[in-house]
């Protein structure tokens, strides 16, 4: 008996019992769309969340002084930077750049005083690397003519109870860590969608620091959006060589819990996914068992004409496989549909707006599968319903023709 | 030809010892056609089990054509089962998800004769029990008597030295009985094929040629018409 046989035998078998059958394949079918969506959310979420920060102030690229990362003090300039601009200017990956001046210090006002970091820029190259300028709930986004004015994130603004025109104080240590304090005046209140990022930094005009700095002038972080974030590493060690007192880092080494959750989500999602389809298979194991004790005769009846063994489990796995498969397309591309419809509407979710915000993440939630991914699940419903087959094909073969058909 | 020595079926050995078959010696030759009768527990069925090598006897032989299949190996008592012997059963024991006509040719696929061979001996077999315009219905879609025409064409279909069948009519109207009693005659007269059956039916002891008679697992007569 060639394989077609066998295989042809199995898949008529699946469907002699078509509501037992419908039900098992259901469940593999839910299965797979529950597991997809928890992927797609998982994804969703993750790739909202490193969006929001790339968008927001990470962008894909920053360089600062080395020294700077360990110290803050404002001495510590990027070197070389008409250099780095020059090459920068010439680099058709790169859409554009901005320069700030960081100044780590206090923001005060009667109601208190907050740890922030105040990121002195100029707006109009601002605006062509992070988004803030979208993020903007109160007031503006520096159309003020006074120079000293300041955006403040929502957060911050709410626990120092501060409104527009509200005036703050800065307090920095400046190149020879004497204390400087600067007045501003609140002229937009931002809202970036991370509540920590809106409570802990403050958006002001370089302009505005370098007048109370005679003395000072440079920039000491130089953010660079590109055309395309996988392009990060390339570039990234092409600015390496402008100076050695540099240090140039691509998102994900800047902010290392965005990098390791997403691999980390990958391993977890293939945890839950193995755990749901472990969960399936006990009940294609069970509607397998009840097909094989239900066909005991039968089975039987193939050993006495002489159906040799490795032919009766064939059978049995090709059953059981079976099962899966034909789940398996309709599971995903329902998946798919569904993901490829959330991914362009997505999913409201300012039920849980507060928490999103503690997350880094917005509200509307947009689905993302990469393609793998169903290429995996696809293997690993294909594996679980190959493992599935072995105990039902076993218990196949345990039955003894003699008692089996009764007569012979 | 089918020999049985000494042939033993002892159920439970040692506590509440079941002599199903108890040393029979019996001889059954090419061509016969050899009804074996008892009452109900006689054995019957325990032997047919034993000489079709479904059953492992307790102890004895039984040879076949001069082989003892007792011997044999599991996976090669299946493939002896499958060249040599033919079953025909009570309760037809078709594949439901098969036609008739996949039916018969399943075993032939089961011996790996190819596609033409195969079809022009279903088609023949089909013939031969009168049923080739039903060749595409599935079991369920046939009378009793037409599915175990189809059950002794399927038991035919590798060209068996025997045929072994337990109580084949016993789910069978009178016209059914006759019917099938007629084929299987005419089988065993053309082509010599040897048919042992266990049975009540007194319309298939009338068309036997021997009769065997079996009591508490021994032979108390041996008949020949």
């Amino acid at each position: 008996m060639n394989i077609i046989t066998l295989i042809k035998i199995s898949w008529r078998n699946v469907w002699r019992s078509k509501l037992r059958s419908f039900v098992v394949i259901m469940s593999v079918i839910f299965g797979i769309l529950g597991g997809i969506i928890m992927i797609a959310i998982s994804y969703g979420l993750n790739e909202e969340r490193m969006n929001n920060a790339v968008d927001t102030y990470l962008s894909h690229i920053q360089i600062h002084n080395k020294s700077f990362s360990e110290d803050y003090n404002i001495k510590f300039k990027i070197d070389n930077l008409p250099q780095i601009e020059k090459a920068i200017n010439n680099d058709d990956r790169v859409v554009s750049y901005s320069k700030r001046i960081i100044l780590n210090g206090m923001l005060s006002n009667s109601n208190g005083s907050y740890s922030i970091q105040v990121k002195g820029i100029n707006p109009s190259e601002e605006i062509k690397v992070t988004n803030t300028y979208e993020k903007i709930i109160e007031g503006e986004y520096f159309k003020s003519k006074r120079d000293n004015t300041i955006l403040v994130g929502k957060k911050l603004a709410d626990r120092l109870n501060l409104k527009i025109k509200s005036k703050v104080v800065i307090t920095f240590q400046d190149e020879n860590y004497d204390l400087t304090s600067l007045l501003y005046r609140v002229e937009g209140i931002f809202r970036s969608g991370n509540s920590r990022y809106d409570g802990a930094n403050v958006f002001v005009r370089n302009l505005s620091i370098t007048k109370n700095l005679p003395n000072f002038s440079g920039f000491h972080e130089m953010p660079i959006l590109l055309t395309d974030i996988e392009l990060r590493d390339e570039v990234k060690n092409e600015l390496i060589p402008y100076s050695s007192n540099n240090i140039v880092e691509a998102w994900d080494d800047i902010s290392k819990d965005l990098a390791y959750a997403n691999e980390m989500l990958a391993a977890v999602l293939y945890i839950f996914m193995m755990i749901i389809l472990i969960g399936l298979s006990f009940g294609i194991v069970n509607t397998m068992l009840m097909a094989i004790l239900e066909r005991k005769r039968e089975i039987g009846m193939l050993m006495s004409i002489g159906m040799n063994r490795y032919k009766i489990f064939l059978m049995i796995c090709f059953e059981t496989i079976f099962l899966s498969l034909v789940a398996l397309p309709f599971g995903l591309l329902s998946s798919y549909f569904i993901v490829e419809y959330y991914s362009v509407v997505g999913i409201d979710l300012s039920v849980v707006e507060a928490g999103l915000e503690n997350f880094g993440v917005g509200t509307r939630l947009y689905f993302k599968v990469p393609d793998e991914q169903y290429y995996i699940v696809a293997i690993m419903v294909f594996i679980i319903s190959i493992i599935s087959s072995i105990f039902p094909s076993l218990r196949a073969l345990k039955i003894n023709p003699v008692e089996a058909t009764k007569t012979f | 030809m089918i020999e049985t020595k000494n042939l033993s079926k002892i159920y439970n050995p040692g506590k509440f010892e079941v002599k199903a078959v108890n040393d029979v010696n019996s001889l059954f030759k090419e061509g016969e056609f050899t009804s074996v009768v008892g009452p109900s527990g006689s054995g019957k069925t325990t032997f047919l089990n034993c000489v079709g090598g479904l059953d492992n006897p307790t102890s004895g032989d039984v040879y076949i054509a001069g082989e003892n299949i007792t011997r044999l190996s599991g996976s090669d008592i299946i493939q002896y089962r499958l060249k040599n012997i033919g079953f025909v059963f009570q309760s037809y024991n078709l594949i439901p998800v098969l036609s008739a006509k996949e039916n018969i040719e399943m075993i032939m696929l089961l011996q790996g004769i190819d596609e033409k061979s195969r079809r022009l001996r279903t088609d023949e077999l089909l013939n031969q029990v009168d049923l080739y315009e039903m060749k595409d219905r599935r079991p369920s879609e046939l009378s009793g008597g037409q599915q175990q025409r189809v059950a002794v064409a399927r038991a035919l279909a590798s060209k068996p030295k025997f045929i072994l069948a337990d109580e084949p009519t016993a789910n069978l109207d009178t016209a059914s009985t006759s019917n099938l009693l007629d084929i299987m005659s005419k089988l065993n007269e053309n082509e010599k094929i040897t048919f042992i059956f266990s049975t009540h039916d007194q319309r298939v002891i009338d068309r036997a040629r021997r009769v065997v008679t079996l009591e508490d697992g021994k032979i108390v007569s041996d008949t020949k018409k």
